[in-house]
């Protein structure tokens, strides 16, 4: 087989049992990797019921056919599981090295089903794996923990591991990769904590076989024209990272503030990309195979380490009123060691200091209150005091207390760093993407913001669904190769065609591949209606239908209905957003229960 | 909308990609088609030259439509565009007339398009040929000629398609300046010998 090992790993932690076993080829052609392959064995494994924190839960570690091959920005991979925090079908993907190393050691993917007894780490050296003990290490921070490992299995290992939040189930947990790159959202970290699943540690040395070298090499050379003659790609990104949008979305009056009660933070300009190349940043760092370098190793006076991303900075800066980038940087190494999500994390605190200002709930912090911030994110990880509530993140925690609107979130996850009343696509992209409020399940900063393919008129309502599902299925497929979301600044879908054909063998058009990504899309949804959602949960919170923006978005609200109902009859979906039996006939899911 | 095709077939009358009464512009929105009226002026558009119709249900809307809309659903139902042009861009057509793809010699087109195919059809207005080998294309590159006929672009919007069609016009121009001067062209591009393949 060209392009993947065709080899997948099952771990079954309550049997102790390592099984390799082979996928049908054209599984791998109708499913691609990453992603795609996360949703193909969970919807057809996995009851949608399940209880995501039980043994019954599965997690798919993937990658790609892309992945460990000279294509730019193929470093990474994709874990999917049913998330404790959002109860949907749910996969979160990172870079680093950890997904080349897999593919080196033989394997496209690894499944783990059960549960342990007693805390365990998986280690997976060429074709020997092995479960083994890890109490030693159970309670230890990230970077102790890739240190210990790093130790014991050798320095070439690339590690996969929770923080304590994992292991305390806190549903905001994420699962750092390499120390420095996380799946962040959805929990996922609790998801592994409630498997006693430390780490997975990872090495081996093989390649995978490329169809057409040739080809592959040609179209790469093109590719790579495309990154550097791109600015984001070539200067943008490798200056600032993420962060070079701070003053961008600020000044689109779109940078969440102070639980986006506002959508301007007048001390942005504290807490931007320039600023931190002025101050904290060390250097750049990058992914296996990346050109564009986008990482950030900074440095304060207190402490040391990786980011903060843009997402981080909105979500633990201008959204806590919080205007020291030194002091962010702080939170994000904290949060990081803990192995907790920035962005919910900021998220439920945002929503508390909200609540607390209004007297809706009985606590003494302010806006802009750093400190106090510092002691909640440890209270979170420990499920200590106020912690143990906040850990179950700004849904349930805003509902219990009876003011359900406090709460910035879309299926239980919290929104990033964009207020979707000055970018209507972004905010229709919320309320319809399959694992809740998220930026990276369509590109809608693109058109709506940085020109890309076209710029569009962000306010408008009308016209967006067709743009958004082109969006969605293509990022689909992104997330399925397993290529970072930035590559799609320089290259399209013609592209990824073109050179998933060469490495694999497996002639495919631009369009054979949206089809495919539309599959996709359609299973997760499928998945998302047996687990019991329905259009009701395709929201915003009120605030941002009923409460204008200020700044240049001013008098904007977002139009729901409107958008939402086009949104439907375009995906072929009936008023209530379910797959018409025309479109699951199309789809090739004909028959298909939704019950 | 009406801004934006008014806007569009101005800019491809003024490019000589269209005559007075030549090529159309059509987007969609969710199962509806917003195309231009037959017979409509593309350089000087007006509210009633945009018409409505189904993308898969026929309407009234069908008897002022576009000649070409059946190849416009077409496409629309066989990729994921949601904007199309149809233009005659007189030196596409040219060199469309002598070879079954088009390999750009500039920088731009090269970057942008690499290669441009060339379908042939006896019949090539609104034909059941055209609809059969035009669709096709699309779904691997992003404008296509017909011989002796003119262009098909696509894009997510009307200025993505106009863009592929733009550039397309610029090199098949400078194909044929090269060709007229018989310019011994010193090539600067790696693997151009690759760019038939693409």
């Amino acid at each position: 087989m060209n392009g993947w090992m065709g080899k997948i790993l099952k771990i079954d932690l309550t049997k102790k049992e390592v099984i390799e076993d082979v996928l049908p080829e054209k599984t791998y052609h109708n499913f691609i990797g990453g992603r795609g392959l996360g949703t193909k064995i969970l919807f057809d494994n996995l009851d949608p019921k399940v209880d995501p924190l039980s043994s019954e839960n599965m997690v798919v570690i993937a990658v790609g056919p892309l992945t460990k091959t000279k294509v730019p920005t193929s470093g990474r991979m994709s874990l999917s599981t049913k998330s404790p925090l959002t109860n949907t079908i749910f996969d979160s993907n990172a870079g680093g090295f950890w997904g080349p190393m897999l593919k080196a050691a033989g394997y496209d993917a690894v499944v783990i089903e059960g549960a342990s007894a007693e805390p365990v780490y998986i280690s997976i050296n060429e074709n020997k794996v092995k479960i083994k003990d890890a109490r030693c290490l159970w309670g230890k921070g990230i970077r102790e923990t890739d240190d210990i490992l790093s130790n014991e299995e050798g320095k070439k290992a690339q590690n996969l591991m929770i923080g304590k939040a994992g292991e305390n189930l806190v549903k905001l947990a994420s699962i750092s990769v390499n120390a420095n790159r996380s799946l962040g959202r959805g929990g996922v970290g609790a998801v592994l904590g409630s498997k006693n699943l430390k780490a997975i540690s990872v090495q081996g040395s093989k390649s995978p076989k490329i169809a057409d070298q040739e080809q592959m090499d040609f179209i790469n050379y093109e590719y790579n024209k495309w990154i550097k003659a791109s600015p984001l790609t070539s200067e943008a990104m490798p200056a600032f990272g993420t962060s070079m949008l701070v003053n961008l979305i600020n000044e689109a009056g779109a940078l969440p503030t102070r639980n986006f009660q506002d959508s301007q933070f007048s001390n942005a300009e504290e807490i931007s990309g320039e600023k931190m190349a002025d101050t904290i940043l060390e250097k750049n760092t990058a992914c296996y195979n990346c050109p564009i370098r986008c990482g950030r190793k900074t440095k304060t006076n207190k402490s040391e380490g990786h980011g903060p991303e843009y997402e981080t900075i909105g979500l633990l800066g201008s959204n806590l009123g919080v205007d020291n980038i030194e002091a962010i940087a702080e939170m994000n190494y904290l949060c990081n060691d803990l192995g907790l999500d920035t962005i919910s994390t900021g998220g439920v605190i945002s929503c508390l200091i909200e609540m607390a200002e209004k007297d809706f709930y009985d606590y003494d912090i302010k806006f802009g209150e750093a400190d106090k911030v510092v002691n909640l994110i440890k209270n979170i990880a420990e499920r200590k005091g106020i912690g143990n509530e906040l850990a179950e993140g700004a849904k349930l925690f805003a509902e219990s207390y009876g003011h359900p609107e406090m709460a910035m979130e879309v299926k239980g996850l919290v929104l990033p760093a964009y207020d979707p009343r000055a970018m209507k696509g972004r905010g229709l992209g919320y309320i319809t993407s399959n694992r809740g409020a998220c930026h990276l399940r369509a590109n809608m900063l693109g058109p709506e913001l940085l020109g890309l393919p076209k710029m569009v008129d962000r306010f408008s309502s009308i016209g967006k669904s067709g743009l958004l599902i082109n969006q969605q299925n293509f990022v689909a497929i992104i997330d399925s190769l397993v290529v970072c979301q930035f590559s799609t600044f320089a290259a399209g879908e013609e592209f990824f065609a073109r050179i998933y054909s060469a490495i694999t063998g497996d002639e495919k058009t631009p369009q054979d591949l949206l089809d495919l990504g539309e599959k996709i899309w359609n299973m997760e949804k499928i998945f998302n209606i047996k687990a019991g959602f329905s259009r009701k949960d395709d929201r915003l919170p009120a605030r941002f239908l009923e409460e204008t923006a200020s700044g240049p978005a001013s008098g904007q609200v977002f139009e729901q209905e409107i958008m939402l109902e086009e949104y439907y009859k375009s995906r072929g979906w009936d008023e209530n957003g379910v797959p018409t039996e025309r479109k699951l006939a199309d789809i090739g899911l004909k028959g298909v229960d939704l019950i | 909308m009406i801004e934006q095709f008014s806007q569009i077939g101005r800019d491809l009358f003024l490019q000589n990609a269209v005559s007075s009464h030549g090529g159309n512009i059509s987007i969609r929105v969710g199962d509806r088609i917003y195309i231009t009226r037959r017979g409509s002026m593309i350089h000087n558009l007006k509210e009633e030259d945009i018409i409505e119709t189904g993308l898969y249900n026929n309407d009234s809307g069908i008897v002022l439509a576009s000649t070409e809309l059946k190849v416009h659903r077409e496409i629309y139902r066989q990729t994921t565009a949601m904007a199309i042009i149809h233009a005659h861009p007189v030196n596409a057509i040219a060199v469309s007339l002598e070879s079954d793809e088009i390999i750009p010699l500039d920088s731009e087109g090269s970057y942008l398009l690499h290669k441009i195919p060339v379908a042939a059809a006896e019949h090539t207005v609104g034909s059941k040929e055209v609809m059969d080998q035009v669709p096709k294309l699309l779904k691997k590159y992003k404008v296509v000629m017909l011989r002796g006929h003119g262009s098909f672009a696509i894009g997510q919007m009307l200025e993505e398609a106009y863009q592929w069609t733009s550039a397309l016009e610029v090199s098949a121009e400078l194909i044929n300046i090269a060709k007229s001067a018989s310019i011994n062209i010193q090539e600067y591009r790696q693997n151009i010998e690759k760019y038939s393949n693409w």
